[in-house]
């Protein structure tokens, strides 16, 4: 199994920029999950990965040999497409030895291939349909099939789950996660949705505007984001940000101040790298960090809007005297229930803090 | 020292294997019907556009400024073509797109019943043989024939009608043949269409109330509109160019009161002596008249978007 | 239906149909009907079948050297068809798929031509095949015809239908580009190749002015010019021209009929 290698990696479409330079190692093994609003460049990035889309500048290497002038069937990659990308004028075993014939494997080898794909997705009983006799979830298997008939060194999925209905794509999630640990390949999986890439990578990478915001572990990531866009992206219900004023900057740290809450104000123990009294900050929660009233370092009273009760979690949809929408999310919890203000507090240890620019204070 | 190494690789640009092997297979898959367009289109277009400032007979002919053009201006057989021709176009034309609007929409509808069998026998008549509709429709239209009989017996008319004898019924048998054979054929382009609207927006105007004219009006013409341009323009080109019908139908008679300017051109170059220079003039008349009605109608659709 | 405008809609609906389809089918009933009637007769506007069928059929079939003349046509607009296919189905993927700002250039010159009458090419179209030595041949009728621009327009447009991923599927399972267009986009596009068919046999067989042109001896003649002379005589003998009529339709009539399901299909997809 291979490594992926990208060095300063950059693409154009004619002068427009949408790749703006990217240094990435993916391990041999590894699950490495793309993840980025859309139009930050995640898809254009997997493309140029499996050779079609081309390279502007950098280079590409997977198991250490330079790939960006390689035809993308020589690349010993596998793709799985977002439509699933099936030949609709054949049948399942077609559509999976279709690239072995033009391998020129012999016709035995390639039903043994076949047949083997097929046994470890539970296919066999649908060889010999076409795929518009298929369901979802049974077209996603087959292009996975498709896939490991070729025996790849590296995967590539784009968006594969996107298509499906949420039930289906909870499941076809957990059959991707088995088939690696099965298959132990290297895997570049592409998605929009970050409970798919907290749930399955070994390694995120968050991207915006074709630049790495940052790459880490999944709980890395949400328990030390590096800016204010990691922090925002990972997590759901996603995390808080209140705009705060800096009111004292000392050597313990920085003591910030609500915008329109009076006088509270919270210590954060982090170094200000060049952040002035006086300056705007934002202060990140998570919904699950509100702490009960008079627990924390600062409290806040807010005016709650909508409140959902699910039974084991609540969410609680409120207002800031400042008019800043945020989400608490409480356990087994039923005493908001009904009432119009909550107080919640906020402890220094859980929170984060952002400069003007989005760059975490630490 | 390897990082360095790779910056400067990195930063030049050049094209990509990728790029380049786009480029070629763009020009490869399409290479082959451009050089037949050049040699048997772009050649020709070029060739006659010389052509038509030629004057002469036959193969000897010398240049002559723009006497074909003022020969043009001066000749009454073009003249007539040239009436005729605008004639069958503004007749002819709107009667057979509003017809294929009207069958298609009455044939849009999953409930009708017998539906395949209306499309396709509305279709039929433009899948025959030209020359062989010629024969039906001239042995139809005849002075004793059965549509002379039909009428009389149905009591429209007292006496039968001088179908090809006279001219103004010769243009009636031209335009109802032309009209015959395409109105299925432009009804499939409509009928496409409105099976690509999404039945939910009709189901939407039926709720709020909206009765079924207004709901042709406002939501089919509007959203047939760029197939209603196609077909227009299809039409126009195909009308500018008759020649079939009238050349097996009427011979251009009674007294040229049918001939087009597509039959003037072939009776310049193929019927006279050859007058190839003057031809190329007359053709490039038509090219023109093209030119010009398919941008009104491209500024007439336009317009009405606003 | 209590509605009873609604009811009046639907009426007028079948009205409108049913009169539409008798007329555009009664000429198929009158060719048929005329095929057993004797020419006068059939000026006559007898409309109930006669006995003249055979001697028709014999007429026709000894005016001229028939089956040399079916093959003739057979063969021009079969070769026209496959060719025609072919070179613009290419053209149509190529501008589609692979785009540069260049072609969508050399498109755009395309599409004014278009508007170009074949009545403005026709007489330098005449002089070149002269000029060739390529009068009164099979590559004279049909090497004009191969390229349509229409017929490439209806690809490309038809093309924007097939799904991309299709082709990267097939790049990265190894294929080449010619090899994706033969073994990816011709299957799956069956249905835009059977309408194209249709309209593109259509024409070939059709074909009257230009093998008018450039057919100039017996042996080379096609179908529409044998039933035009025929027709075209001071004093036709209808019967004969009828049976002609009824040979010079069938083909297309069975094409249409074999490709009608994929036709509306096909079409569908043109225009979307």
């Amino acid at each position: 199994m291979s490594s992926v290698k990208l060095r300063g990696v950059r693409k154009s479409f004619g002068s427009v920029e949408v790749i703006k330079g990217v240094d990435l190692d993916i391990d041999s093994k590894e699950f490495v999950v793309f993840v980025g609003p859309s139009g930050c460049g995640k898809t254009t990035l997997l493309r140029m990965i499996a050779g079609l889309e081309g390279i502007t500048t950098g280079d590409l290497e997977i198991g250490d040999a330079r790939m960006n002038e390689v035809d993308p069937s020589k690349r010993g990659i596998a793709m799985v497409f977002q439509s699933y990308a099936l030949y609709p004028h054949m049948t399942v075993r077609e559509n999976m030895g279709f690239a072995l014939r033009f391998a020129r494997v012999p016709k035995d080898e390639i039903a043994r291939q076949v047949e083997g794909a097929a046994r470890i997705l539970a296919l066999e009983p649908l060889l010999n349909r076409f795929p518009k006799e298929l369901s979802g979830g049974q077209r996603q298997r087959v292009a996975i099939g498709r896939a490991i008939v070729r025996q790849p060194e590296v995967f590539l999925f784009d968006e594969p789950l996107s298509n499906l209905d949420a039930e289906l794509r909870v499941h076809m999630r957990i059959e991707i996660a088995r088939l690696h640990k099965e298959l132990k390949t290297t895997i570049v999986y592409v998605t929009h949705d970050q409970v798919e890439a907290m749930t399955l990578a070994d390694k995120i990478v968050v991207l915006r505007d074709g630049i790495i915001e940052q790459v880490g572990r999944p709980l890395d990531l949400y328990d030390d984001p590096a800016n204010q866009f990691v922090a925002g992206f990972i997590g759901s219900p996603k995390m808080n940000f209140l705009s705060a004023q800096v009111k004292e900057v000392g050597s313990g740290g920085v003591t910030i101040g609500l915008v329109n809450e009076g006088d509270a104000s919270l210590r954060m123990p982090v170094a200000p790298n060049g952040t002035k009294v006086g300056d705007t900050v934002t202060l990140g929660i998570r919904p699950e960090h509100f702490g009960d009233a008079g627990q924390g370092g600062a409290d806040l009273t807010v005016a709650v809007d909508v409140a959902e009760h699910l039974g084991s979690t609540s969410y609680i949809y409120a207002n800031t005297t400042s008019s800043e929408q945020i989400i608490i999310e409480r356990e087994e919890s039923r005493s908001e229930i009904g009432m119009d203000q909550v107080t919640v507090s906020i402890s220094a240890e859980k929170a984060f803090l952002f400069d003007q620019n989005g760059v975490r204070l630490r | 020292m390897a990082e360095d190494a790779l910056e400067t690789r990195g930063r030049q640009v050049t094209r990509s294997n990728l790029a380049r092997s786009e480029q070629f297979n763009g020009w490869a898959f399409v290479m082959p019907a451009l050089v037949l367009l050049g040699i048997f289109m772009v050649y020709p277009i070029l060739w006659s556009l010389w052509m038509s400032f030629q004057v002469g007979r036959g193969m000897n002919f010398s240049f002559g400024g723009l006497a074909n053009i003022i020969r043009l201006t001066q000749d009454p057989v073009f003249l007539r073509a040239l009436s005729n021709t605008m004639l069958f176009l503004a007749v002819q034309v709107p009667i057979m797109l509003i017809l294929a609007l009207l069958c298609a929409s009455a044939l849009n509808d999953s409930k009708l019943w017998g539906r395949g069998f209306f499309r396709t026998a509305i279709f039929l008549p433009c899948v025959t043989s030209l020359v062989a509709y010629a024969v039906v429709f001239k042995s139809m239209f005849a002075q004793d024939g059965i549509l002379n009989q039909m009428l009389m017996g149905l009591n429209f008319i007292s006496g039968p009608i001088p179908w090809f004898s006279d001219p103004f019924w010769a243009k009636a048998v031209i335009i109802s043949a032309i009209t015959w054979r395409w109105t299925g054929y432009n009804m499939i382009f409509y009928l496409a269409a409105m099976q690509n609207i999404d039945r939910s927006i009709y189901e939407a105007a039926r709720i709020d109330g909206v009765p079924a004219w207004a709901r042709f009006w406002y939501i089919t013409v509007p959203m047939l509109k760029p197939v209603i341009l196609f077909t227009t323009v299809i039409s126009t080109i195909g009308t500018l160019q008759l020649f079939d019908e009238p050349n097996l139908l009427t011979q251009g008679g009674p007294s040229d009161s049918t001939l087009t300017l597509s039959m003037y051109i072939y009776n310049l170059s193929f019927r006279f002596m050859p007058s190839f220079g003057y031809a190329a003039t007359v053709s490039y008349v038509i090219v023109v008249l093209v030119g010009i009605l398919s941008f009104l109608q491209f500024l007439a659709a336009r317009d009405r978007r606003r | 239906m209590s509605n009873p405008i609604a009811l009046l809609g639907r009426t007028a609906q079948y009205v409108l149909l049913s009169f539409a389809a008798f007329i555009s089918i009664f000429p198929f009933f009158w060719m048929a009907v005329g095929a057993t009637n004797t020419s006068p007769d059939i000026v006559r506007g007898k409309a109930t079948p006669g006995s003249a069928l055979l001697t028709n059929i014999v007429t026709f079939f000894t005016s001229e050297d028939l089956p040399r003349v079916l093959f003739n046509s057979f063969f021009i607009a079969g070769v026209g068809t496959v060719l025609t296919l072919l070179v613009s189905s290419l053209a149509g993927y190529g501008f589609e798929i692979f785009r540069s700002r260049v072609r969508e250039k050399v498109f755009g010159g395309m599409l004014l031509m278009l508007s170009i009458p074949f009545a403005a090419l026709m007489i330098p179209l005449f002089v070149m095949m002269a000029n060739l030595k390529l009068i009164n041949t099979y590559q004279a009728i049909i090497l004009p015809t191969v390229a349509s621009i229409f017929i490439i327009f209806y690809f490309r447009q038809a093309t924007k239908a097939f799904p991309t991923e299709l082709r990267d599927a097939a790049r990265i399972d190894g294929l080449k580009e010619w090899q994706i267009f033969l073994h990816v986009y011709m299957p799956v596009m069956r249905s835009t190749y059977a309408a194209a068919t249709i309209i593109v046999f259509m024409t070939h067989w059709n074909n009257y002015l230009w093998p008018l042109i450039v057919l100039q001896t017996n042996d080379m003649k096609v179908l529409t010019l044998v039933v035009a002379s025929l027709t075209s005589a001071y004093n036709p003998n209808y019967g004969t021209v009828m049976v002609g009529a009824i040979v010079a339709t069938l083909p297309t009539l069975v094409i249409f009929f074999l490709l009608q399901r994929r036709f509306v299909e096909g079409m569908l997809g043109a225009v979307k």
